[in-house]
This record gives structure tokens, sequence and C-alpha cells, in this order.
């Protein structure tokens, strides 16, 4: 397991490397740059930015300089938001982003399973219909709609919670963790209902029970564990879903995460900026996926890692 | 407290009972009004409600401002925020006159080229010491200086040898200002600049606080700020007018979205907007009657043509026609409906020296038979028709404009355009280099209150030139507008505007008006045409 871990994360290395090489000349072939504006600039005040930030040397240059500072942990000055550093902004917006993302991803992995399991047991009957079908509404209600509905319902016309800005408080988070969620919780309970009923027509599942064992640890001990495999799989295009779907959501509440950083950062050519989101994104996305294959092998015993070899 | 401001209540705590494990239900005093409380399903959450002031304004900024440093600002957030923070030589009042700010009193040589300044003893930095001359003195010699790299150091060309400082061609010694004693600032100028004390309204222009510190010239002092949501002002103790000041915070918050800033004014979070969504004016006039906030501002949008390509060069008769066949009263009225003026000039009413806009050249009527004459005189007709390229930045209001323009075109002329939405860089890039550009949106925001700064744009050494109109009869009018002073210049550079128009450089669109909602409780927020509101003339019950 150890060496399995080591490998997978040598091997996050090149990725990362190929990543960042990508991004660096994609960006800088985007027309226009960090300083254009509505109006033009004096040539020699243009070379005087130019020469302060190195857009003046040649860009193999500047991309040797950018790998030897990302190598040391520098991401640099942002080229827009000039009284920071990328490392500044990061620091300050990542935070957020996480207790956001963390407590969609966890609210929609409660109530989704609890729900998709609920409607697996009652499968076919009405209230399963009725879960399925609300569950599908949310799948399709994109969150740039599901958000201002929630503003207009609970901060306008109730007065529940403030429309938008950020606190670390119940009545701030909840509604961008549940429009974030909401799509999730779907998701979720669809995935849970399905692969439930699939095992619960299983045979270990029928022998079990013609054991005698009580329909409740039948459900939670030998039938959940299993059915949880394909949710698992699903967490990793989750974490990747909640962290595009928070640059939506943060906008729409104005929360200083880094969501908003991604989106602004391209728009004003901001180079430094966009290379150290998408630097982070990367390493999460990488991260998250391993870590959800590690779960699957504590899940399903039928995988093991040892010596690289994998069987199912 | 207002209904409006709820969110600035005391805390509503939310209980609930803990499920599975026992989480301890503690309730801590984090700040005055804090409490952490524990909700169903392991969410646990901090309930912090923010101090609560006893007149905190809450205004949206826009955008995050890109730097609170004099200098290297250069966005309009930015610039709103510095005015709360640092004053000039002079500075501006509710209704955006020009008022003494550091310096208290200053005249002006006979022929115009040195200023000289006495400055307010009573005029403190926020840390108690003596605001100087010399203060100034370093803060214009870094902002020329070419290792800052200051965007907007070009404001300060007027000044002697500003411009070889900033190429660095001359050391910042050379710069001519100078401080003979503590409290006396003398400027001396390349050639007589009329506008020289509006720009003293600009940061660019503050003194400068020294690297590194956080001590503040102005009425209020930076006391927080988180990236991407808010900055937190309180008033500054030793500010010089500081018995003036009545309210006890200021917070600016960032909003990029004006739909957003909207929704936030409708659950009372916001005193002030920064603007207003497009196309929404007739709902929010209904809803909010006075605190729809609507005003005339001293800027102007029109579309240009770029005269160094087919089909726009050496076409007068062409550009002309198609200027004519623009109704822009349907335009202001039906398609961007939010008080805009219809425009037939460059220079927006209200401009010194402009008391009112062009008169349309013709009537209605006979607009759309001389349209169609001369687009038949330039070689054009229902067996030819002109095929052009309109081109804007993506934005909802454009294109909506830019399809009735076309449409307009399209019924009066027959001409045939292709609409072409660009996203903002990439449409700054192209208009620049005039490679691909034909005809295209423009526009320009005073910086001062100057009809020099709007015409400047279109002179033949002018970098942002994007019509390449290189007219050696505008430059003149130009170049002798700039060694006269007083009615003489004026009526010089209305002839250069003339001349502009005569050329068809440019199709004059509308006249820029300015949008807030501004919360009845709010006092002291004048109407005024540069849109720059100081908090400190505001204040709340």
């Amino acid at each position: 397991m150890l060496k399995y871990s080591l490998r997978r994360l040598g091997s996050a290395i090149p990725t990362l490397f190929l990543l960042i090489t990508f991004a660096f000349f994609l960006i800088r072939i985007a027309p226009g740059g960090p300083f254009d504006s509505e109006r033009a600039l004096p040539a020699d005040i243009e070379a005087n930015l130019a020469a302060k930030y190195h857009l003046d040397e040649p860009l193999v240059f500047q991309y040797a300089r950018y790998l030897w500072q990302i190598a040391r942990g520098d991401l640099g000055p942002s080229f827009h938001y000039r009284d920071w550093t990328v490392n500044d902004l990061i620091i300050q917006g990542a935070p957020v982003s996480f207790l956001l993302g963390a407590a969609a991803l966890l609210l929609a992995l409660v109530i989704g399973v609890i729900t998709g399991a609920w409607a697996a047991l009652r499968q076919n009957r009405p209230a399963d219909y009725t879960v399925m079908s609300i569950a599908m509404v949310g799948i399709s209600i994109p969150n740039f709609v599901m958000a201002p509905l929630l503003i207009l319902l609970f901060a306008i016309v109730l007065g529940w919670v403030p429309a938008g800005g950020w606190a670390f408080s119940f009545d701030r988070m909840v509604l961008p963790v549940v429009t974030l969620a909401l799509p999730m919780i779907a998701y979720i309970a669809r995935i849970t209902r399905g692969s439930m009923i699939e095992v619960l027509h299983s045979s270990y599942i029928r022998t079990v029970r013609a054991k005698g064992m009580p329909e409740k640890e039948v459900i939670l001990r030998h039938a959940l564990k299993p059915a949880l495999l394909p949710v698992i799989s699903y967490l990793g295009p989750a974490a990747a879903a909640i962290l595009t779907g928070s640059v939506v959501v943060e906008r729409i509440f104005t929360i200083p995460g880094i969501g908003s950083y991604f989106v602004q950062g391209a728009l004003n050519r901001d180079y430094t900026l966009v290379m150290g989101v998408v630097i982070l994104y990367g390493v999460l996305i990488i991260l998250f996926n391993f870590l959800v294959d590690l779960i699957y092998a504590f899940l399903d015993p039928r995988i093991r890692y040892d010596d690289g070899e994998t069987e199912t | 407290m207002h209904g409006k401001t709820q969110e600035f209540q005391d805390v509503r705590s939310v209980h609930g009972t803990p499920v599975a494990v026992a989480v301890p239900s503690r309730a801590r005093s984090f700040s005055s009004s804090s409490v952490l409380s524990v909700v169903p399903l392991f969410l646990v959450f901090l309930l912090s409600a923010p101090l609560t002031f006893a007149a905190t304004l809450h205004r949206g900024v826009g955008p995050e401002p890109d730097s609170l440093d004099i200098h290297t600002a250069q966005s309009l957030s930015a610039l709103n925020v510095l005015r709360d923070l640092h004053e000039g030589l002079l500075t501006f009042d509710a209704g955006a006159e020009l008022i003494s700010g550091v310096a208290q009193s200053w005249s002006v040589s006979d022929d115009g080229r040195v200023w000289t300044f006495e400055l307010d003893p009573s005029a403190r930095w926020s840390d108690g010491k003596r605001i100087v001359a010399q203060d100034f003195v370093t803060g214009w010699r870094r902002a020329l200086d070419p290792a800052t790299a200051s965007p907007t150091a070009a404001l300060l060309d007027p000044v002697e040898n500003a411009r070889a400082v900033r190429s660095g061609r001359a050391q910042p010694g050379a710069l001519g200002v100078g401080a003979p004693s503590p409290h006396r600032l003398v400027v001396r100028l390349e050639r007589p600049t009329p506008w020289f004390g509006e720009l003293l309204t600009h940061p660019v222009t503050y003194p400068w606080p020294g690297e590194g510190t956080s001590r503040y010239s102005g009425a209020f002092v930076l006391d927080g700020q988180v990236p991407g949501a808010r900055l937190e002002l309180l008033p500054n103790e030793h500010y010089r007018a500081a018995g003036e000041v009545s309210l006890d915070a200021v917070t600016w918050h960032v909003i990029e979205q004006p739909n957003v800033e909207l929704t936030r004014y409708r659950a009372g979070q916001l005193h002030v907007t920064e603007t207003i969504p497009p196309g929404r004016v007739d709902w929010l006039r209904e809803r909010f009657g006075d605190e729809l906030r609507i005003s005339p501002y001293l800027g102007s949008f029109f579309l240009a043509f770029n005269l160094q390509r087919e089909p726009f060069a050496d076409a007068a008769k062409l550009r002309r026609a198609l200027s004519l066949a623009v109704d822009r009263d349907i335009l202001v009225e039906r398609v961007l409906g939010s008080g805009e003026i219809p425009a037939w000039g460059l220079l927006p009413p209200g401009m010194p020296g402009w008391p009112e806009g062009r008169e349309p050249p013709l009537a209605p009527g006979e607009r759309l038979v001389e349209a169609e004459r001369l687009y038949r005189e330039a070689g054009y007709g229902d067996d030819r028709p002109l095929e052009v390229e309109l081109r804007f930045n993506t934005s909802l209001t454009h294109r909506r404009m830019a399809a009735a323009i076309a449409a307009m075109w399209k019924l009066h002329l027959g001409v045939r355009t292709r609409l072409v939405n660009e996203e903002w860089k990439v449409f700054i890039t192209n208009r620049r280099q005039g490679r691909i550009t034909e005809v295209f949106r423009g526009g320009w925001i005073a910086d001062w209150r100057d009809a020099a700064n709007f015409l400047q744009l279109f002179a033949g050494d002018s970098p942002g030139n994007y019509t390449f109109f290189d007219d050696p009869v505008f430059d003149g009018l130009m170049r002798r507008a700039a060694r006269e002073r007083g009615d003489e210049r004026l009526r010089i550079l209305r002839e250069a505007e003339a001349r502009l128009l005569d050329e068809q450089v440019i199709v004059p669109l509308y006249y820029y008006v300015s949008r807030h909602l501004v919360d009845p409780d709010v006092r002291g927020f004048e109407d005024n045409p540069m849109d720059i509101h100081l908090s400190r003339w505001m204040s709340l019950p």
C-alpha cells in the first residue's frame, strides 16, 4: 500500500509539470496582456511595466524563471491585484473555498446516501418515484439558476439570511452550501439507489436474510457498504464539479474564495494568478482521485494495491 | 434600526440537537455578538455578526480594486477607495466642485507656468505627523520613476521634465517640483495647463505616505481588507477636517456583478450601489422611486471607424451616411432606456465651454434622405451593398445596441452588417492594432473636466488613437489650443471637435449617465457629473 501510494504520488509530478507547461503557454497565446486597458498607455510606461514584471524577456526565459520560482513555492506577484502575491491571494481564498466545498460535499453525501438507500428500499413505490423525480429536477437545475431563486426566497422575501457576503457563520454559509450541494445530493441519491437495488438482489443478501439476520443489520452491515462503491468513485468527479461549481456560486454570493480568481484572472490576463489557481486545482484533483482509490481498497476487500497488481 | 439593515442586528441563534456523537454545545463569546451553536447534521458553524457600528456606510465598489498604492492603482474602484483614504492638494466637494485639500491656498504665475501651494498646517498623516511639501515631491518623483512603473504616471506630464523622467532620460531630481519650505510646494509646468487643478484630485498626485507604511492623508484609514470581499475603513482622527466626518465607519463591498449588487441592496446589505444592472431601469424606477439616481456623467459613447483600412479609408461620405442613418433617439429610449442623452458630438454637455451638446445636423426626415444620397455617391447601392463588420466587446447592452444599429443601416441603406463580439482583452488588442477592425465600439470618460482630455485621443501621435485619424488640420488646432488660454483656447477646441465631426471619424451615439441606488437614510450623496462621491460628505441618521 505504501509502495503504491509513493508510486502514485511520484507519477503526479510529470502530470503537474505538463499541466503547468500547457497552461503557461496557453494563457500567453491569448490576445492582450495584463496591462492593456480602455486607455492605451504611452510606450515608455508600457516598457516600464513590462520590465518590472519581466514580460520583456523571451518567453522561454520567463518560463524557466517561473519554474524556478514555483520550485521554491513562490507563485509570484499578481499582475492585476498588484498589492498582493498569488500566494497571499490563495492563502486567503483557499480556506474559504475548501470550507464551502467540504461542507457541500459532506451535506450531499449524507443526504444523498440516506435518501438513495431509502428510495431503494421502496423500489417502484410512490415514495421511490417521488424522490427520484425530485432528484431529476435537482440535477437539471443549474446552480446559476438555483442560487438567485434561493436568494430571492430566503434573503429578500423571507429575510432569514443575508443575500451574500461571507463569514464563518451558519446564516452566511447555508445558501451557498445548499446551492452547491443540491445537484450532488441528487446525483448521489440516484447512484446509491441504483447500486443498492443491485446489491439487495444479490445472492449473498439472500443468504444473510435466509439465515434470519434482522433486516436493519442486513441493510446497514451488508448491503450499504458495497452499495457505496459507485458513490465513492463519483467523489472524484464530484470534487472537480465542486471546484468548477464554486466559481459560479462564489460570484453570485460574493464569497471571497479562489473560484472568482480563476475567472477574473483569465479575463484580466493575470498570468501568475491563473497559473497559481490552475496548479492548485491540478494538485487537488490528483490528490482527490488518489484518496478515492485508497478508500476503494478499504471498502472493497477484493481490491488490493500490492505490488502494483490490481485484481478485481 | 431601519428595516433594511437587519443584517447588522444582533445574532439570530440557530439551535439544534446533535446527532450520533454528542457534540458539546458551548456558547462562547467571540465578539460582542457571537455565539457558537450546533445545528443538526454535524455542521457546526460559528455565528458571528459583524460588529455593530452606530453609523457604518455600506457601499458597493464594483470589482476588487487593483491596488491601494496611489501610484500603481488604475481601476475605477481603486481610485474611489483611495479618494477616501488619501487627499491631494485639492479635492472635491459633494457636488464634485474643486475645493482646497491639503493645500489651503494656491496661486498661479502670470504666464500660467508656476503654481505655488501653501499647505494647510493642520493637515496630518493618520499617525499624527504633519504632511509636508516634501511628501509631494517624493511622491511625484516616485510616480515617474521607471522602476515604479506607474500606469497613471502620464497624468503628471504637464509638469516640467515629467516625460523625460518617466522614460528614464532624466533623473527624478530634474522634475519641476520643489519644496522651498515644509509648507510651500512650487510646481513648474511645461506650458500653461488650465486643468492642472483638476489633476491634483487624482490619487497619483497625492502626498507619498512612505514605502511599506500604512498611514493615510485622507478622511479615513484602512482598518481591514479581505480580498474579493470588502475593505473596512474607519475615520482618521488626525484628518484636518475630522470634525466634519460624521460616519463611524465605511465598508466598501467588492461585488463584480451588478445583478448581485442589486440583490444585496434589496436585502438591505448596501446603502449605495456602484451601478445598476442594464436593461431594468423601468422596473427599478417603479420599485425604488427616488432611490434610483440617474444623472449626466462626463462620458461619451460612439462608434469609431478605422481610417487606415477599407472600406472606411478616404470614404468620408460613406461614414457620414452611416452616421446619419442611426436614429439616436430610438437607441437611447428603446434599446438603452436608462436616461442616456442622444449625442451628435464628442464632448458631453456640462464640460467647461460646452454648455450643451451639439445639435443634430438635419431634421429627422432629411437625415435619411441625405444618408441615402451620400451612400449612393460613395458608390454603394442595392446592387452593390456595403458589407461591414461591427465589432464590440461582449456585453448584453453592446450586443443589443449593435443589433439595433445594424437593423437601421439595413433598413435605410441596405448595408449588410456582421456583428462581431469579442472578449474584452481580445477586443482592445484588435482595436489598437487596427489590422482587422472596420467600425467598432469606442468611448471616453473624462479623467478631468477639460475638452482636450477627450480630443487628445484623436491626435495623430496619441497612443490610444484607434481610428488612425492623422489630420494636419486637427493636430494643428490641438497644438494651437495648447498654447492659448481662456476663451480663445475653448474656441479652438470647439473648432477641433467640429473638424473631427466633419471628417466623421466617429459616429457619436450617446452621452453617459451615472447610475446608483441610494438608500433614503443616506444624506450628503449628491449627483454630480464626475460621479465621484467621497464618503466624507455622507452621513447616516
